[in-house]
């Protein structure tokens, strides 16, 4: 093993994983030349490159001290030595055994961390590596490697040269220097950082789609203070009319001084509001432009997913007895990564059923006369936003008339819908659930197995699969999906029968909630019940009986809450969808998903429900300009505080008990805004740049109008000396840092 | 002298309408349609039309009239598309597609009943302004919405 003086624990961990990635790609590049070469012997140079790419794994995995590897490693390379130089000699056969043991390397390396398993792999490509020095006669067993010299390690070797491969027979062209891409440096990162990064993104939108509501509500309120103003104008006007003393004419006078500030005022909302459309807008292209880029480093070409392809296949029809050769095309088509992950299973399904069920026995083809070996093609390549997946085969395709008579012979269908259905409904139909099941033996059913959750799978992914086929001559499954998919985690539940989803990064846990409970205890503090059979409920569904509810724990902002649902139906991937202009303005929903039936599943906002937990909390929601909400407001608030996260905490906590409060990162800004409004309540900080606490202080009782405002302040000095000055300026209370909420209610109700 | 153009005459509820075909991209049938709660009357779900998120309206609550029973699966409807939005506007069926007399607010059909006129534009615009009220915002005076640029406000027949 490695001395812990070489690498921490973390630092290992590290180096292991991009050793892993590095094997992958290793181990993949020697797969594909021993599958491109079939039957004929690979060319010395791509026996060379295999070689190569082996030593420099088994280069990587000494330094790292992984001794099993070394040896499995070194095995390998001798073995594929023993080709080269003729000692052993190449058949189907032997190119099948190479990739078998290539398979369990694999396999080892991805136990690495668990040992026993690790090592029974190993153990496992030992006894193949054994047997295929066997199959060649030749008993000379596999040296033990020698002790590994720790070599520099090569961590980016490796990397697949990109290879123009239109319609070659399997994916990778065998060409020499593999490593290098155009001299550029490559930056090996852990996908799932990147993946990280994506839902990070995921998030930005939901936030920036908020954003654009509060700035829309801005306007309606910066029109409205403009409305205000004109009808005060008015009232002004006709108050100057029948101004007959003077003291009306002195009002008169100070009402057109204020209606003036208003004006002012009114003006600068609206430009601030104009300029923060504008801002929001750039945001909205910066976000974008950083999900573009995030989704091209998650592309993959379709290379590994061809290459997976014809390692299944080869599996697939050595255990059917077919001999099939599969043909790629477009194998640079460029999609997301993780579609490419959820890709793999339905192709190697629908790939499964043309060696199974598709392509006729040797015999039947030259009967019907047709290559003795059957070919199934693969193709992707781009149409606009989506990609086009193609998968036929060259078997003996699917009869609409057998399929009808089926259908009716199990009852699926009466013999008037089988006569009136079109031969594309007939075909369709065979996605169903239930066409057929494994039960059925006979060659057209089978041909259904698994076919309605592939379907499934390509829906969930926002595409759609559609199946055309010749009778006699084969068939030919098209999909088209989106390039990209913004996958995210949800928690999804049930609520009057539809399931509805949440961004799993705001749900905290599962529950349940008593049917008359307005609270249910948290972790820290008591979290309102939100019941979403009222808030979801329409006409047509019945009223909910109160009874005792799931309930699912949601925070959002710094408040919790649980909302009740009928049942929790779990966490589950999903590809956020947006809702579309109509629906968009509906403040409930931040957006829609999917289902792999094909249904939409609305997805709830959690800031709307933290809107309906605490109502009246200016924090959260600006109060509607046109329907002013019936709230008591205890007054508006000035935060005075250098830090941003206190004056966030601060804001929090005095939204809570009805405060309506505005911020100032220091007491220069604060005197400025105290001059512009009038406050009830100032809570500040002493040190603070430009303009400290007392400053402010001794400021505000200078002036008449705010002598008088209420003082808290918040320090992590409380010392005997600042509480006495802090008594001699009135203020009405001090409180030291750590700000707790309990303390600082305390301070307001102080004396 | 009337416009001749080219509509579609629907039944709807046992009353007859006419849109513009240039508003209409297809006739289809509803995949499976989601209640969407707090949405107003006049949009009655959404529906995955081929991986986008279609709103199913209801013509009654947009006319002043009475909302119809619940789309479902299977129904028909008219696929309008305005600037980019569509929505589904749901049908009992179609009776013609047609090139007839139309003067601002109705057709006269085949057998010269007078049917009475939609404006796609302004009732996706209703839609929209439905669903905004629900937040609360009163309808935009000026506009960067999606629906936009169709001004005027003609009332419906």
């Amino acid at each position: 093993m490695v001395s812990d003086a070489d690498f921490d624990a973390d630092e290992l961990a590290m180096l292991r994983q991009l050793f892993r990635d590095e094997a992958h790609e290793a181990l993949e590049a020697v797969t594909a030349r021993a599958l491109s070469a079939g039957a004929g012997a690979p060319s010395a140079d791509s026996l060379t490159e295999m070689m190569r790419v082996t030593h420099t794994l088994k280069g990587s995995a000494g330094t790292l001290g992984l001794d099993d590897m070394v040896d499995l490693a070194h095995r390998l390379e001798t073995a594929l030595d023993q080709v080269r130089t003729g000692q052993l000699a190449w058949t189907a056969r032997v190119g099948d055994q190479i990739v078998e043991i290539v398979d369990g390397v694999r396999a080892h390396v991805d136990a690495m961390n668990e040992p026993i398993a690790a090592a029974s792999f190993a153990d496992h490509v030992r006894a193949l590596l054994e047997r295929l020095a066997e199959s060649s006669g030749d008993r000379t067993r596999a040296t033990p490697a020698p002790a590994p010299r720790p070599a520099r390690p090569t961590l980016s070797d490796g990397v697949p040269r990109v290879v123009d491969g239109a319609d070659t027979t399997l994916s990778i062209t065998p060409s020499t220097d593999l490593p290098a891409v155009d001299g550029r440096p490559l930056l090996r990162v852990e996908a799932e950082r990147i993946d990280a990064l994506m839902s990070s993104t995921g998030e930005l939108l939901f936030d920036r789609t908020r954003i654009e509501r509060r700035v829309q509500l801005l306007r309606t309120l910066a029109r409205d203070l403009g409305r205000t103003r004109q009808a005060l104008r008015e009232e002004v006007g006709q108050l100057r009319a029948a101004a007959t003393d003077a003291a009306r004419v002195a009002l008169e006078e100070r009402l057109r001084q204020v209606e003036a500030g208003l004006a002012g005022q009114a003006t600068q909302l609206a430009q601030t509001t104009a300029a923060l459309l504008d801002e929001t807008e750039a945001l909205r292209h910066t976000i974008g432009d950083i999900q573009r880029g995030l989704l091209r480093t998650r592309m993959q070409t379709s290379r590994a997913l061809f290459a997976h392809l014809a390692r299944s296949l080869r599996a697939i029809s050595r255990s059917a007895g077919v001999r099939v050769e599969l043909r790629t095309s477009g194998d640079d088509t460029e999609f997301d990564k993780a579609l490419a992950e959820q890709l793999t299973d339905p192709l190697v399904q629908l790939l499964r059923n043309a060696v199974v069920h598709g392509i006729e026995t040797p015999d039947e083809r030259i009967a019907r006369g047709k290559p003795q070996v059957g070919t199934v093609r693969v193709a992707a390549r781009h149409d606009g936003n989506l990609v086009l997946v193609e998968l036929s085969d060259d078997g003996n395709g699917i009869d609409p008339r057998k399929l009808r008579e089926r259908f009716v012979a199990t009852g699926r269908w009466t013999a008037a819908r089988a006569e009136l259905a079109s031969d594309d409904d007939v075909l369709a139909a065979i996605f169903e659930p239930g066409v057929s099941s494994r039960d059925d033996a006979d060659e057209l059913s089978g041909r259904g197995i698994g076919l309605d959750l592939v379907r499934e799978t390509i829906a969930r992914l926002g595409g759609e699969i559609r199946l055309t086929s010749s009778p006699g001559r084969g068939t030919t499954f098209t999909m088209r999906l989106p390039v990209s998919t913004a996958v995210t985690q949800a928690m999804l539940f049930k609520v009057h029968g539809q399931v509805y989803a949440l961004p799993q990064v705001h749900v905290v846990e599962t529950t349940s909630v008593e049917a008359d409970a307005t609270t249910v205890a948290g972790r820290h503090e008591q979290l309102p019940v939100v019941r979403l059979e009222q808030v979801l409920s329409d006409p047509t569904s019945p009223p909910a009986e109160p009874q005792r509810r799931a309930g699912v724990v949601v925070t959002y902002a710094g408040k919790g809450l649980v909302c009740t649902v009928d049942k929790v139906v779990g966490p589950r991937e999903i590809v956020v969808r947006p809702l579309g202009p109509l629906l968009a303005p509906l403040p409930l929903y931040a957006g829609a998903t999917i289902s792999g039936s094909g249904k939409v599943q609305l997805i709830l906002d959690p800031a709307a429900l933290v809107r309906l937990a605490y109502p009246g909390s200016p924090m959260i929601d600006l109060p509607s300009p046109s329907a002013p909400s019936p709230q008591t407001l205890a007054g508006r608030a000035l935060v005075v505080d250098d830090s941003r996260a206190i004056r966030e905490a601060l804001t929090a906590m005095l939204s809570r008990e009805g405060w309506i409060v505005d911020v100032a990162e220091d007491g220069a800004r604060a005197v400025q805004m105290a001059q512009q409004l009038r406050y009830d309540l100032v809570v500040t900080d002493l040190e603070m740049p430009r303009l400290g606490g007392f400053e402010l202080i001794g400021r505000l009782r200078e002036n008449r109008t705010t002598a008088a405002t209420a003082v808290v302040i918040v320090t992590s000095r409380a010392s005997p000396e600042n509480r006495r000055r802090a008594r001699d300026l009135g203020v009405r209370a001090l409180v030291a840092k750590p700000i707790t909420r309990r303390k600082l209610l305390e301070a307001l109700a102080a004396r | 002298m009337p416009d001749l153009k080219n509509v579609i005459v629907f039944a709807l509820g046992g009353a007859r309408w006419a849109a513009e075909i240039r508003y209409v991209r297809e006739v289809i049938s509803l995949g499976f349609v989601t209640t969407v709660p707090t949405a107003p009357a006049g949009i009655a779900g959404v529906f995955n039309l081929r991986g986008a998120i279609t709103p199913v309206l209801d013509l009654g609550p947009l006319v002043g009239r009475a909302a119809h029973p619940a789309p479902r699966q299977g129904d028909g409807a008219l696929l309008l598309e305005v600037d980019g939005a569509s929505a589904a506007l749901r049908l009992d069926n179609v009776d013609e597609i047609a090139t007839l007399p139309v003067s601002t607010d109705a057709v006269r059909d085949g057998r010269g009943r007078m049917v009475p006129l939609i404006d796609p534009p302004q009732l996706l615009r209703r839609a929209l302004h439905a669903a905004q009220a629900v937040r609360g915002d009163e309808p935009p005076t000026e506009s960067r919405l999606p629906v936009a640029d169709l001004d005027g406000d003609p009332t419906l027949g």
